[in-house]
């Protein structure tokens, strides 16, 4: 019997560590934002753990920065363009990889990691070089377009564990009634793996909102959110930065508490079985 | 037919840049084909680079996997407040790198973070965390900001790995005398094999390319730090090369990784 309550007692310490650990930088965050600066690490050598004091000023000093407006819809524009992008592409893709003889498709998935495992910095640099020439650099495409190569591996991962679900009797009658190649696509399959196409819309837009190595080489002077946080940190402007990082973090955040159900490590089987 | 416009795009994004890396590393603007610049590496702390990107790596990787582990564990069992508890687990999951490292870089800036004041509470004098003379308190601020934002995702492979495996193997190891260490390495171990391959494939990778955490929060030279530096700062072969020599890391890696895959899914 006191063994038992021993293990309980274990178990709720480790939760509590958890617990903690998750959710203390978040605390901060908000401390940083709504604590007078005199009580933060702006102004103290000793910053309170506790809100002493609240005010609003550092966030509205913050919001008056015309900068932020520009560097919002950005990272909205690339978000968007590169999550459409990714069902764009890959939903045929890992259509097309259902299909094929597990073999070749097992190699091409292959392939499509390791796109995704060479480092950002070692593409980054290049590709730079080439928009700049191009004319394309600080443009919103420019960025989606090299974001996409981060999220289209993994789109294709999750779509393809999404689309085996669907029963593959259905698809061929789909095709012998002469649905055509897409019309199956898009009026059975989709509908059917409704949860993974729309949990992987959420991931690569995800992915893309918090991307910071690609953003920073392709697009320094006119900054996403991510880019904008990191100029006022190495300026010194900790204020600013917390509010913008509130703005980052609070849609994002609400997103997932929602859409958590979505959010399953099943959605990797198509990497594992494939 | 279908795959074709995938395969096109990561080629001509990802393949060719990284071939043209590799071709530009051995130029420099007046000799081609040439070690210069990887020589010249050296002098800006090339040898401290690889060193620091080994060690945070590995690690980032050992703390991520065990917390990330301690929380499927918990997943397992059935207790109140279990869905509060599996969707905070995911929150920093959500969270901006850069808003993560900004505010680790808050707990634990020196002097006077958030760190030291939790310390105070116990009785304990602060340490510099991100002193430069400190390095494996350094070490332990980022891979505690980095596990911060990456645990999820291993935690939610290995939840879903977990509940592969049916709970009357445990039942019957228990029956037959085996204490919990061994049902641990005996069984959910092997049993979770592909899917640890996995984590690692996706964490391991990332893990070498720990950026923007380092940038604000470690006060030495990584490898991608370092050929950010080299960008901005001197000419472009300079970075190539040190991006390169984090490529051949990260290739490495991936086979070994792959070969470890293939072998788990072949038992």
């Amino acid at each position: 019997m006191i063994n038992r309550s021993l293990t309980r007692i274990s178990f709720y310490i480790v939760f509590a560590i958890i617990m903690i650990y998750t959710f203390f930088p978040l605390y901060v965050l908000i401390l940083i934002a709504f604590t007078p600066p005199i009580h933060t690490p702006v102004a103290s050598l000793h910053p309170t753990l506790y809100p002493s004091g609240f005010t609003l000023s550092s966030l509205l000093g913050a919001f008056a920065i015309p900068e932020i407006f520009a560097a919002f819809t950005k990272s909205l524009e690339v978000a968007f363009i590169v999550a459409g992008l990714a069902l764009l592409i890959g939903v045929p893709a890992a259509y097309g990889l259902s299909r094929l003889h597990p073999k070749i498709a097992n190699s091409i998935s292959t392939l499509l990691f390791f796109a995704n495992m060479l480092p950002s910095i070692t593409i980054a640099i290049p590709i730079s070089v080439t928009f700049l020439k191009l004319g394309l650099s600080e443009t919103p495409i420019a960025l989606a377009l090299a974001q996409e190569l981060i999220v289209l591996p993994l789109s294709v991962f999750f779509l393809l564990g999404a689309f085996q679900s669907v029963p593959k009797d259905l698809i061929n009658q789909a095709r012998v009634d002469g649905a055509g190649l897409f019309r199956t696509i898009f009026t059975i399959i989709v509908p059917l793996a409704k949860a993974g196409v729309a949990a992987t819309f959420l991931l690569s837009w995800m992915l893309s909102w918090d991307e910071f190595t690609f953003a920073v080489f392709l697009s320094p002077a006119k900054p996403t959110l991510p880019i904008l946080i990191y100029i006022y940190i190495t300026r010194g402007s900790i204020l600013d930065a917390s509010a913008f990082s509130i703005l980052v973090t609070v849609p994002v955040v609400v997103l997932v508490v929602i859409l958590s159900r979505f959010l399953r490590g099943e959605l990797l089987q198509g990497g594992i079985n494939g | 037919m279908l795959v074709l416009p995938a395969i096109v795009y990561v080629t001509a994004l990802s393949f060719y840049p990284s071939a043209e890396a590799v071709y530009q590393s051995f130029q420099t603007p007046n000799r081609h084909y040439v070690l210069t610049n990887y020589k010249e590496l050296v002098s800006f702390g090339a040898y401290n680079a690889i060193y620091n990107t080994v060690i945070v790596t590995i690690c980032a990787l050992a703390l991520q996997f065990f917390i990330a582990m301690v929380i499927a564990t918990i997943l397992t069992k059935e207790f109140r407040g279990k869905q509060f508890f599996q969707v905070s687990v995911l929150i920093p999951f959500s969270v901006a790198t850069i808003v993560a490292v900004y505010a680790f870089s808050n707990v634990f800036v020196t002097p006077g973070g958030y760190a030291d004041s939790l310390l105070e509470i116990f009785g304990l004098k602060p340490v510099g965390w991100t002193a430069y003379h400190n390095y494996w308190l350094n070490v332990l601020a980022l891979i505690i900001s980095d596990s911060w934002k990456n645990t999820p995702i291993v935690a939610l492979i290995l939840t879903a790995g977990m509940s592969t495996i049916p709970p009357e193997i445990y039942a019957a190891a228990k029956v037959d005398g085996a204490g919990p260490f061994s049902r641990f390495f005996r069984i959910t171990i092997p049993n979770l094999s592909s899917y640890i391959a996995i984590a690692m494939i996706i964490r391991g990778i990332s893990e070498f390319n720990i950026f923007a955490m380092a940038l604000v929060l470690f006060p030495h030279v990584l490898l991608t730090t370092l050929a950010y530096g080299l960008y901005s700062e001197t000419f472009l072969g300079l970075s190539y090369a040190a991006s390169v020599v984090l490529l051949g890391f990260i290739v490495v890696f991936a086979i070994i990784v792959t070969v470890y895959r293939s072998r788990s899914q072949s038992r």
